[in-house]
């Protein structure tokens, strides 16, 4: 940045920043927030916070590993409603933003409210269509009772549907699938804790005319070898099994199978047994005398028999059982070693590193522009102070967040597409205030919270498209903490010093062209500098994690290069700085050739990193149609910026013939 | 490698030789090869997603293949390009000739050389995995053991007297000595321990063996004992590429007494379930083709086969294997999954497959990959070198940066 006053220039460069933020934010916000009114649930109550304190570390086993519920919750939301938090209004007039736990706890506890709740995100209105519900908008959100009409059709659509290709479904029979497989999930809570209060009715009981009385299922487990002996002696006898022991049997069943898919929370004694069980498994487990503990499972039952029927006499004993029940599972599962991470991953969750780091590169952002625009002043300097300052605590809080979830994971950060974001993101602001260290010219501090903002906005957006829980753990073939933190890690950082070089050639290219930097050869100088060392640095990063991972793959399967499309896309990075580096050392590019094709090494990495990924192997299928789309977008981008700079440097040497021209004549 | 200086005084014009050396060892060529490969490497990644693997490499990489259109989508894209073995070549010379021989040397110019003769390294490493390792497979089921691993892709014929219901003195004609053999071609083989020696001709990659009252010959086909040889193409995986290691491959044979009497053809087919047996002299000989049989120097015994999935899913943790190698009179338990291959004796075994004898035994089996690859950790030991080569390069660059004190104070 050149010592000169505000000039018109800077503005427009300005202007120009902040529309396109504005586009990155209104899209963000038209992606998370789909068309449609806050809805009604009558007489809404909310969970008290320390209600939800209480519930939040509840240990549950699930995508292989052992999470909170909270965080269960959230991904579980995350999938079927497509974000973390629900707006709906009780009726009178008050709206209530529901959090994941208090979203659960409704389904599982209040299903009556639960079911009004819109839950399912449709991106697709024609699978509403299809099993003949009317449509509320081409996107919208729809409760269980919205779309409990259809449920029939639902099923027979999706059995077709399942027998179709993956790759040659259309967009409605696939969010068809979707649907029903969601819908299938939610069955599977709402009617989780349904053995719990309804128990069993006791057919034939009644007295006086009262109804029949009921039991609890704890109550037949603990007789459950008498109810044995009672079938095997009618089965010895030649008699059928006495109807009102077969109504009964059939209830236990019915009550078992309703939570025996969702909810894997109690963990067995024995610690041979690495599977965790739900309510339903040991109901059936007891029942048929197949339990090598069935006092602890009995024990288990009459506790969520009690918390689920103890909300009925206020939310404070409700909360106290929930206690008891939490400790309870707690403690086993401590005895079992596992479960350590639990209250570490709540308040991972709590914190929302990555949302604040945001805000905190957000503000970086702002006070960037601020920067450029006064240039070399005391404004100038203020607005750096404040870049610097949020750029620094945004960065900050990326590598606690990264550091938890190493811990969490018990793994290296990068094992999944969202960890490579996150990473990249953190890493690249990291490389930027290194040059800035280096440089000093506030070129690399103004881009470092940029990229920042827009890597954490792309990691929301991926994880809010995937659904998953990145931190479940790996496949065995990925499963080495060596080669993911050799090779992974490399290569990762190498793509972060692609795109750092990249955008910092585009920086240049809009300085230039724009004629913003007043001609200041020093600063251009700088910036190339720093866009060659960033080149080395990606070459030699990307070179030996590309054969790190070839040594990897020799060292696992036996061979060293198979020409998978993700190894193809390392070699590339590879290939087109070697290309860049020795085009320079031959004179072939200069200043102008080495920031364009700079910028064309983010089309390269996004291609390795990104979209690759699309070729072969699919993701979510929300996940795939966003991420593709923010590929396309993302090279029409690079496009534009390389047209820019070929018009800019075409006019230049233009503007520049003349002068020479002239000079030669003098 | 420098680019020549305007400054540069006039120099006497250089020879052809000098001239072709300038270019094969430039910048330019270096630039445009790297380019070129770039594109290459590009259009095989899209193009192998519609085609397959196989076919992809063999258009872009194979050394026969001089010129290429790519596909994008099944459309031809109008840009020739020249084949990927060739631009390799020629990188390769590039890479010798301007980045050992021609570039300046001296200590500012050590870590590019450095780096660049890893590279060159580790191509090599590359030519010589390619060109000399072996590869095969040996599957067992719990408690079994096995010496033996078998190849993938060779077939060769077996030779062999039956003593006491085991094959003695077995000899192999390896499949080098056989797939030149196409029809017409015959080749006689010596068996000095056997009282016959055996002509072998008609060879064919794919064959089956059938029966011609079930399907009349097409064109002439040689029949022995009422069958003949039908060829078919590669065989296919799933996704439509070639399977070669599926193929059964088959050929016509003659026994040659000692007399030089010719016995009527008889068949050697991959796809046969018995061997052919023959009786001279109240001795018992079979004659078989099948994939050869790669002794190994030890024998492994499957103790135990685990498949550990994540608990609740169906997402593999580990696969195990735990063998037990034995040698001479020695045992050792050795565990091999996952990332843990076992390298033993310049082979190595990698958990490559498994799976369940039958349904209700619940016993496991489990395949290794056997390999045996004379560069098996040159890649390895050259990423040592380019590491270190660059290292020096870039940070002698930095340092320089750090030392012309071109950090700005303050504007």
């Amino acid at each position: 940045m050149t010592a000169t006053r505000p000039s018109t220039g800077r503005w427009i460069a300005a202007v120009l920043a902040a529309a396109g933020l504005a586009t990155v934010f209104y899209n963000l916000l038209m992606d998370n927030m789909p068309k449609g009114e806050v809805r009604e649930v009558e007489n809404y109550t909310p969970w008290s916070a320390e209600t939800l304190r209480t519930a939040a570390p509840l240990p549950i086993q699930d995508g292989g590993r052992i999470k909170p519920l909270s965080t269960y919750a959230g991904f579980t939301m995350l999938r079927l409603h497509g974000a973390r938090s629900m707006k709906i209004e009780d009726g009178k007039g008050k709206e209530y933003k529901l959090k994941p736990t208090e979203w659960l706890l409704d389904i599982l506890f209040r299903p009556q409210l639960a079911i009004h709740q819109p839950t399912f995100r449709i991106d697709n209105s024609a699978a509403i269509e299809a099993i003949g519900i009317e449509p509320r908008g081409k996107r919208d959100r729809y409760s269980y009772a919205d779309l409990s009409a259809g449920r029939e059709k639902l099923g027979e659509l999706a059995q077709t549907y399942s027998g179709i290709d993956s790759k040659e479904r259309d967009p409605m029979q696939t969010q068809v699938l979707d649907l029903a497989s969601n819908l299938r999930a939610y069955e599977g809570l709402l009617g989780w804790f349904s053995f719990a209060r309804n128990g069993v009715t006791l057919a034939g009981s009644s007295e006086n005319g009262a109804p029949d009385k009921r039991a609890e299922i704890s109550s037949l487990m603990m007789v459950a070898e008498t109810l044995q002996q009672q079938l095997e002696e009618s089965r010895a006898a030649g008699r059928g099994i006495p109807e009102g022991l077969q109504n009964l049997l059939q209830q236990v069943l019915d009550a078992a199978n309703y939570a025996k898919n969702e909810l894997f929370i109690l963990p067995p004694s024995d610690r041979s047994q690495d599977q965790w069980k739900s309510a339903g498994n040991v109901i059936m487990d007891t029942m048929q005398g197949k339990s090598k503990e069935p006092e602890t499972y009995i024990a288990d039952i009459q506790l969520l028999e009690t918390t689920a029927r103890s909300l009925g006499g206020g939310e404070a004993t409700f909360r106290e059982n929930l206690a008891k029940l939490r400790d309870r599972l707690t403690q086993r599962a401590a005895d079992r070693g596992e479960a350590k991470s639990v209250s570490l991953e709540v308040a991972y969750y709590q914190r929302n590193w990555f949302l604040n780091a945001l805000v905190f590169f957000l503000i970086g952002t702002l006070a960037t522009m601020a920067m450029w625009t006064f240039g070399y002043n005391r404004a100038g300097l203020i607005s750096a102070w404040i870049t610097t300052a949020a750029t620094a605590a945004g960065l900050i809080y990326c590598l606690i967040a990264i550091t938890k979830r190493c811990i969490i994971m018990q793994r290296p950060p990068v094992g999944n597409l969202y960890d490579t974001i996150i990473f990249i993101g953190t890493t690249v602001v990291l490389l930027a205030l290194i040059v800035e260290w280096l440089t000093r010219r506030r070129f690399a501090l103004g881009i470092a919270p940029i990229l920042g903002t827009a890597l954490i906005v792309l990691s929301r957006r991926f994880e809010l498209g995937d659904g998953a829980d990145h931190m479940d753990p790996l496949v065995a073939v990925l499963d080495s903490n060596f080669w993911l933190t050799t090779h992974v890690i490399t290569i990762t950082l190498g793509y972060s010093a692609g795109l750092l070089a990249a955008f910092l050639s585009s920086a240049y290219i809009l300085l230039r062209g724009l004629d913003l930097d007043g001609g200041d050869r020093d600063l251009r100088r700088s910036f190339t500098r720093a866009v060659y060392g960033m080149i080395c640095v990606t070459l030699f990063l990307s070179l030996v994690g590309t054969v790190l991972g070839g040594i990897w793959a020799n060292y696992s399967w036996g061979r060293f290069w198979g020409w998978d499309p993700k190894e193809n896309g390392a070699l590339l990075i590879c290939i087109w700085t070697l290309a860049i580096l020795h085009a320079r050392l031959g004179g072939y590019i200069r200043e102008w050739g080495l920031h364009l094709s700079s910028i064309f090494t983010a089309v390269i990495v996004t291609f390795s990193w990104w979209h690759v990924n699309f070729l072969g192997v699919g993701l979510h299928n929300y996940g795939f149609t966003a991420g593709k789309n923010t590929i396309w977008a993302f090279y029409a981008a690079m496009a534009v910026i390389l047209a820019a700079g070929f018009v800019a440097m075409a006019v230049e040497k233009n503007r520049r013939a003349p002068q020479s021209q002239a000079a030669a004549t003098d | 490698m420098e680019p020549s200086s305007p400054d540069t005084p006039a120099k006497p014009p250089r020879s052809l030789a000098g001239r072709i050396f300038d270019v094969l060892s430039g910048f330019g060529l270096a630039t445009i090869l790297l380019l070129l490969m770039g594109l290459l490497t590009w259009f095989a990644t899209l193009e192998q997603v519609e085609v397959g693997l196989y076919l992809t490499l063999k258009k872009y990489f194979h050394w026969q293949s001089f010129f290429l259109l790519p596909e994008i989508k099944g459309k031809i894209v109008p840009l020739p390009l020249p084949g990927g073995y060739w631009v390799g070549a020629l990188l390769l010379v590039n890479l010798t000739l301007g980045g050992v021989i021609r570039i300046r040397k001296g200590w500012k110019h050590a870590g590019n050389l450095i780096a660049h003769a890893g590279i060159i390294f580790m191509l090599v490493a590359g030519g010589v995995a390619h060109h000399f390792s072996e590869r095969g497979n040996m599957a067992l089921p719990e408690g079994q053991t096995s010496d033996t691993a078998e190849d993938y892709f060779e077939y060769v014929v077996e030779v062999a007297e039956i003593t006491d219901g085991k094959p003695r003195d077995i000899h192999v004609i390896r499949g080098k000595h056989l797939t030149d053999l196409s029809a017409g071609h015959n080749r006689l083989f010596r068996l000095p321990a056997m009282p016959f020696d055996l002509e072998i001709g008609g060879y064919l990659r794919n064959a089956l063996p059938v029966a011609i009252t079930e399907r009349a010959p097409a064109s002439n086909e040689l029949v022995a004992d009422g069958y003949y040889l039908m060829s078919r193409p590669d065989e296919v995986n799933d996704r439509g590429e070639p399977a070669l290691e599926a193929n059964t491959a088959a050929c016509y044979g003659r026994i040659v007494d000692r007399d030089g009497t010719k016995s009527t053809p008889i068949i050697l087919a991959g796809a046969s379930f018995h061997p052919f047996t023959i009786e001279r002299d109240g001795r018992t000989f079979t004659l078989d083709m099948r994939k050869r049989l790669w002794p190994m120097p030890f024998t492994v015994q499957l103790d135990e086969f685990i498949a550990d999935f994540h608990p609740g899913t169906s997402r593999p943790a580990k696969f195990i294997s735990k063998i037990t190698r034995i040698e001479h009179d020695s045992a050792a338990k050795v565990t091999i999954q996952m990332n843990e291959p076992m390298r033993y004796e310049g082979l190595t075994f990698f958990q490559a497959s498994y799976g369940s004898q039958s349904s209700n035994s619940g016993q496991m089996f489990s395949v290794f990959e056997v390999v045996r690859n004379p560069a098996d950790k040159w890649p390895e030991y050259s990423l040592y070198v380019v590491t270190f080569g660059m290292l020096v390069t870039f940070l002698t660059k930095f340092g320089g940066y750090l030392a012309a004190g071109s950090r700005r104070k303050k504007p």
